[in-house]
């Protein structure tokens, strides 16, 4: 038979962990060594478009300022200092004098505003350009060896957090991470298996006492897509850390080593669903009209038990979702958000009214149809997939008849942004930045990422216009009391109107290896590495 | 011997997991949402999955649900299969040779990325029933080419029998020598097929489940349930979790004894 043997064999690595890969070799002292999930894909630190790559450039790129991880203050590194004019349009870096690249050659102005000029280089197709807003005519000018300008031909809001994402590197010589000017360079890069990093010995930063730092020789971070062998290795101490740990894990992790599970609280990423409300979608009429109606949002919202979702799907790990801002961003979250709460009744009688009406045990609407309809899920995401079911069983006690259907991902996303064929789906959102800028793309109703209307021509409805309106405010207002208060609004309308019905944040999970010192862990995106420099192994000189 | 304790066996085993999934209060899909993970206890025999639902109920309900799936889905994969290697058989050998090179092509397919195209085209609304009925309908459609050979050169072997040649003689049409002569003739060949689809279809379900393309929750499907000790931290929660595999390689045993002993 065609199935027998090769499927059984599929059957048996599942059932028994068996995983193909050689990590976990021995590691130098002073080395430190984890897992990327994937291999980046690219060393271009102008070129970043993901995650693995975004960590290399945070581990060998010196930049000009560096976010604080846990002030989320912008803190001066290779430049001295920096002055924003009070127009917004000119910004100037004073250099730290006797900078110098992992090659022991001299990085001055002319280095900065060579790599400045590269990142706003339409031809290199930099994502964080973008972020400039008119990268095309930002001019960049180094009148001296230790000062650059750059002048911008309009104000950008936290334009300092852009720098924090711009690497120096040597002019006319791009290297890909071999000669740097932040704490390691690339060593050695094997595909499919590990990357290297040595200590760059030209880095600019000394302790209190005097110590070159940073205080590791090397770290190694092996390719391994397999949480569970690298739990397992963590465990064995060859590896010092992981970031994201799974919630399945943390208990785990937790009962056999307390000290090296660490559980910060709610991140800033949510796990939310919403209907499709596009008017191009191949739904029928009175499906959209379910969609478009506000208390059949509302209703499904009062629905879902939130506090439930956290506890089985994440083991407790997570936080129950009302609003679209995490309670961890602190700067932005507004605290006076007026959410509908879980409530099966409510739920209820807010449907009777909109002309929903009980039909045995299925809900139907004034004009008989049952609502019946599919959530979209990603396969292989297990606390997805048990959210999906548990709100199945949610919506069934209001008489909602839910199909859950995973689906790969490149699939999902043909469904979501080119056919817009769905009912509803569940996915996350991940927030690096806790700024709403870095969300415009997601509320403008013109975006094609507004995902429950995509690319509209003209807001659909009075309350989309109102948030584009309130966006655009607190994008371009000076004053952050100003734009909190537009934002604040945003996420009202956002709570009222529930075209995302927000779950959970789920925690941020780390394990760290209790033998290092000197780890400041954050819930911000590179939250274990963030001061890299300062993080040693206990005992080491 | 063995092919009748084995068969007395997965009876038993049927008919046991009828009155477990019939039991009153029995759900295969009700969550208990404060025993998630539990062990044994007096409300649940064999304990709780992830979600709080019942693992007893649910085993038994995927057992149900996996040996009708699979021997249904055996016995058209059987018949297609007899069907074609029969017409093979009969036809001129220029359409013989176009039918098996049509079976080549069929195993030739690369089934699984087959299998999650047909899946991610299925109308979203699809309920879990009818996803379980498209699973074993497309096992069933994949499955039929390897037993059609082996039907093709058994049905050449008994058609140039002397008892054939006679037949043939005699006036019968060839629908005529199919269905008195050939079919008896040929069942010893074609129930062991069915016997070795049955387990096969079953193990081919699981891998489907396991990548979250077979049967749709909350309907039980071995893959899902096997999917729980693809984590070391849940295997720690209960030795419940292990009682979908055991199941699962007992219910294939059983078969595999089935098979042999014909």
């Amino acid at each position: 038979m065609r199935f027998g043997l090769r499927q059984l064999t599929a059957l048996m690595s599942i059932v028994f962990g068996l995983a193909a890969h050689g990590q976990g070799m021995a590691k130098g002292p002073g080395e430190l060594a984890w897992a990327i999930r994937y291999d980046p894909t690219t060393f271009d630190p102008a070129k970043v478009d993901e995650q693995v790559s975004e960590e290399l450039r945070f581990l060998t790129g010196g930049v000009l300022i560096r976010l604080n991880r846990r002030t989320q203050q912008p803190e001066p590194e290779l430049a001295a200092n920096w002055k924003v004019s009070p127009d917004g349009r000119t910004i100037s870096f004073h250099l730290r004098e006797g900078l110098r690249f992992s090659d022991g050659s001299a990085l001055t102005s002319r280095d900065v505003a060579w790599s400045l000029r590269r990142v706003l280089d339409p031809a290199t197709a930099a994502p964080v350009a973008d972020e400039l807003l008119a990268p095309r005519e930002v001019k960049v000018e180094a009148p001296d060896a230790l000062t650059v300008k750059m002048l911008l031909p309009r104000r950008v809001i936290g334009i300092e957090n852009v720098f924090d994402e711009i690497a120096i590197e040597p002019a006319e010589r791009p290297s890909e991470g071999k000669v740097t000017s932040g704490p390691f360079t690339v060593a050695d890069y094997k595909r499919g298996q590990y990357v290297s990093l040595r200590r760059n010995p030209n880095y600019w930063r000394h302790d209190a006492a005097g110590v070159k730092l940073p205080y590791l020789t090397g770290i190694r971070l092996d390719v391994l897509n397999n949480r569970e062998k690298e739990v397992s290795l963590f465990q064995r101490g060859e590896y010092d850390l992981i970031d994201s740990l799974p919630p399945d894990y943390f208990g785990l992790l937790q009962k056999k080593n307390p000290s090296a599970a660490l559980d910060l609280g709610a991140s800033l990423n949510t796990e939310e669903m919403w209907f499709n409300q596009a008017p191009n979608a191949p739904l029928p009429d009175y499906e959209r009209a379910w969609f478009q109606n506000k208390a059949f949002r509302i209703a499904v919202s009062q629905a879902v038990h939130r506090a439930d979702l956290a506890r089985i799907a994440y083991g407790g790990h997570a936080t129950p979702a009302y609003g679209s801002v995490s309670p961890a961003n602190r700067a932005w979250h507004n605290d006076s958000l007026r959410v509908p709460h879980e409530d099966v009744a409510a739920a209820a009688q807010l449907l009777a009214k909109a002309g929903f009406r009980r039909n045995g045990s299925s809900l139907v609407d004034a004009g008989g149809h049952a609502v019946k309809f599919s959530i979209v899920t990603n396969a292989g995401n297990a606390a997805r997939m048990k959210i999906a079911t548990l709100i199945q069983q949610d919506l069934a006690a209001i008489g909602m008849q839910v199909t859950v259907v995973t689906l790969d991902f490149p699939a999902l996303i043909d469904r979501l942004m080119h056919k817009q064929d769905y009912e509803a789906c569940l996915l996350g959102l991940t927030n690096v930045e806790p700024d709403p800028n870095t969300q415009m793309n997601m509320w403008l109703s013109s975006s094609p990422n507004h995902q429950w209307n995509p690319s509209e021509k003209t807001p659909a409805t009075p309350w989309e216009a109102q948030i584009d309106k309130l966006m655009q405010e607190q994008a371009t207002t000076p004053l952050q009391r100003d734009r909190k208060l537009a934002f604040d609004q945003v996420q009202q309308i956002v709570a009222d109107q529930q075209p995302f019905i927000y779950l959970v944040h789920p925690n941020t999970l780390y394990a760290l290896s209790p033998k290092l010192a000197g780890v400041q862990p954050s819930v911000f995106r590179s939250g274990l590495i963030w001061n890299i420099v300062n993080v040693r192994r206990q005992g080491q000189k | 011997m063995r092919r009748r304790i084995a068969l007395w066996v997965l009876a038993l085993m049927i008919v046991a997991a009828c009155v477990i999934v019939m039991l009153p209060g029995a759900s295969y899909y009700a969550q208990d949402r404060e025993a998630i993970m539990s062990g044994a206890n007096s409300h649940h025999w064999a304990g709780t999955d992830a979600l709080g639902r019942d693992r007893g109920v649910r085993v038994a309900a995927a057992i149900l649900l996996g040996l009708g799936g699979a021997a249904v889905a055996a016995a058209i994969t059987t018949a297609i299969a007899a069907g074609v290697g029969a017409l093979a058989a009969f036809s001129a050998p220029a359409v013989a040779s176009i039918l098996m090179l049509a079976s080549d092509l069929f195993l030739s397919l690369p089934w699984l990325f087959l299998l999650m195209m047909v899946r991610s085209f299925l109308p979203l609304t699809t309920s879990p029933l009818h996803s379980a009925v498209v699973t074993f309908t497309i096992l069933a459609a994949l499955g039929w080419p390897a037993c059609a050979r082996a039907v093709y050169r058994g049905t050449l072997h008994l058609r140039s029998s002397e008892w054939m040649i006679q037949g043939r003689a005699s006036g019968l049409r060839n629908t005529q020598l199919v269905r008195r002569h050939m079919l008896p003739h040929l069942l010893p060949l074609l129930i062991p097929q069915f016997l070795i689809c049955v387990p096969a279809f079953i193990v081919a379900e699981a891998n489907l489940g396991t990548l979250g393309l077979g049967i749709a929750e909350p309907l039980p499907s071995w893959g899902a349930m096997l999917l729980e000790l693809d984590n070391s931290a849940s295997l720690a929660t209960s030795h419940w979790i292990y009682l979908p595999v055991v199941v699962l390689v007992l219910v294939l045993l059983l078969l595999e004894s089935l098979t042999v002993e014909v």
